[in-house]
């Protein structure tokens, strides 16, 4: 029997594999009984301790906590490169040059208004007014087919979002969603330059719902989509992006302009 | 979700995207969970670490290094968290201290219930679970953490910001103390 012993804290260590002289430890122990007695203590009680059964948790409760936390997440500094290149910025930089270059080309190409006419908006000019001319008439047209177009393109996302299954994956029609909210927001500035109220009216009410569906969780719960549908409806959306869309294309293909302007009427 | 793929969605949450770090919500909160109840050794508190721990996550997303395996440091912040519910609990608490040691340990041997009772592996747990409450956070933790979880001396000394051996005496203070509270068990059973 060696004279020396180990103390509680070595043999712990020992217990969990983490003794730097194992073998040594080992040995004594098999020929000192005061500590091969400690150790048999140490080594019952620490068995006795067995890990809790935590209470089971089902496949969804990722998505509870993520619903208990995502109110209370705070907003985090972006990195200023991050802002800089957000994609819906970079998307308006880019309509912004193309504008500005269509603007130029315009400019050079097509002949001048005479002095006194007011230089109206692309729709205002274009609808009949005393001011009309062929280069107004397709620029409006464009928009026109622009705008209608893109109002097809959002019912569709809507009418996707109204008839999703609950605690279905909505990632496809966010991501649509988030394309036509940043197109949406050229339009409605477009339209309000040329004085379409109404058309401006049914764009930023589009907005505002394409926002909701962009920001919730792809895999959406059915309070949230309950939600979103509630506000579709509450808005009667569906009704008024299709009257618009019809709208926009009967005044595309009118071939008088001196007609007035249906568009200014109110939807609501 | 691949490895590549884990990377990428950990880059996008880093980056502010919160459908990414939904993501890593959904992927990493039954392990958060598990972890927390252990170190917790209660449901509701277990629940509370979960939604911290995701939320002081989020918040030190910034600082996460993404060579870093994001499971390890998610599984140190739940350790922090657990210690940090666990102290608080327990300064509310110093004033009507319980007797739950006394009631488990201390009891005279009059009252030490027989060996058939004994052997019923639920009175173990209740004693086990009441040793475990007299543990200091710090002690419950590490000890949790090495003899629940497998974590080495190192990776306890890690992930509750110790020096290694006050981790290691962490672990040995605790090992200490439910060998005391534990010891009318281990006599009914010699």
């Amino acid at each position: 029997m060696s004279a020396t012993h180990y103390s509680e804290d070595d043999l712990t260590l020992y217990y969990y594999g983490e003794a730097r002289r194992r073998d040594a430890i080992e040995r004594h122990l098999e020929s000192c009984s005061a500590c091969a007695s400690v150790y048999r203590d140490i080594s019952g009680t620490l068995a006795m301790i067995a890990p809790p059964e935590a209470p089971e948790r089902g496949d969804q409760y990722g998505l509870e906590v993520w619903q208990r936390i995502r109110h209370q997440l705070p907003e985090r500094p972006e990195p200023w490169w991050a802002t800089f290149f957000r994609r819906d910025r970079l998307v308006f930089a880019a309509a912004a040059a193309m504008l500005v270059a269509a603007a130029f080309v315009a400019g050079r190409v097509w002949p001048r208004q005479p002095a006194g006419v007011a230089p109206s908006a692309v729709l205002q000019t274009a609808s009949g007014g005393p001011g009309s001319i062929a280069a107004g008439d397709t620029r409006q047209r464009i928009l026109l087919t622009s705008v209608a177009d893109h109002l097809d393109r959002s019912e569709r996302v809507l009418t996707d979002v109204m008839n999703a299954p609950d605690r279905s994956d909505i990632s496809s029609a966010q991501r649509w969603a988030d394309d036509l909210l940043t197109t949406s927001r050229l339009y409605r500035q477009d339209a309000l330059d040329a004085g379409e109220q109404s058309v401006a009216m049914v764009l930023d009410d589009l907005e505002r719902n394409l926002i909701e569906i962009v920001n919730r969780p792809s895999k959406i719960s059915a309070a949230d989509l309950e939600q979103i549908r509630r506000r579709i409806d509450a808005a009667a959306l569906l009704f008024k992006v299709r009257v618009m869309s019809d709208e926009l294309r009967r005044r595309e293909d009118a071939p008088d302009r001196s007609t007035p302007r249906t568009s200014t009427r109110k939807i609501s | 979700m691949d490895a590549t793929e884990a990377a990428a969605v950990l880059d996008r949450a880093r980056q502010g995207d919160s459908e990414a770090f939904q993501a890593l919500v959904e992927r990493h909160s039954r392990s958060v969970f598990r972890l927390a109840y252990r170190m917790t050794g209660n449901e509701q508190d277990a629940e509370d670490v979960v939604q911290e721990s995701f939320l002081r996550a989020y918040r030190q997303l910034g600082r996460f290094e993404s060579r870093a395996n994001f499971g390890t440091w998610l599984y140190r912040i739940v350790s922090n968290c657990s210690v940090d519910l666990m102290r608080s609990k327990q300064a509310r608490h110093d004033q009507v201290r319980g007797d739950s040691l006394d009631e488990a340990v201390e009891l005279p041997a009059a009252d030490v219930p027989g060996p058939e009772r004994m052997a019923q592996s639920a009175e173990i747990e209740r004693r086990v679970q009441a040793a475990l409450r007299e543990l200091s956070p710090l002690e419950r933790a590490a000890f949790t953490l090495r003899h629940y979880e497998g974590r080495s001396i190192e990776e306890i000394s890690a992930a509750l910001n110790l020096g290694t051996s006050a981790a290691k005496h962490s672990v040995f203070r605790a090992v200490k103390k439910l060998r005391v509270a534990l010891a009318p068990l281990r006599s009914q059973e010699s």
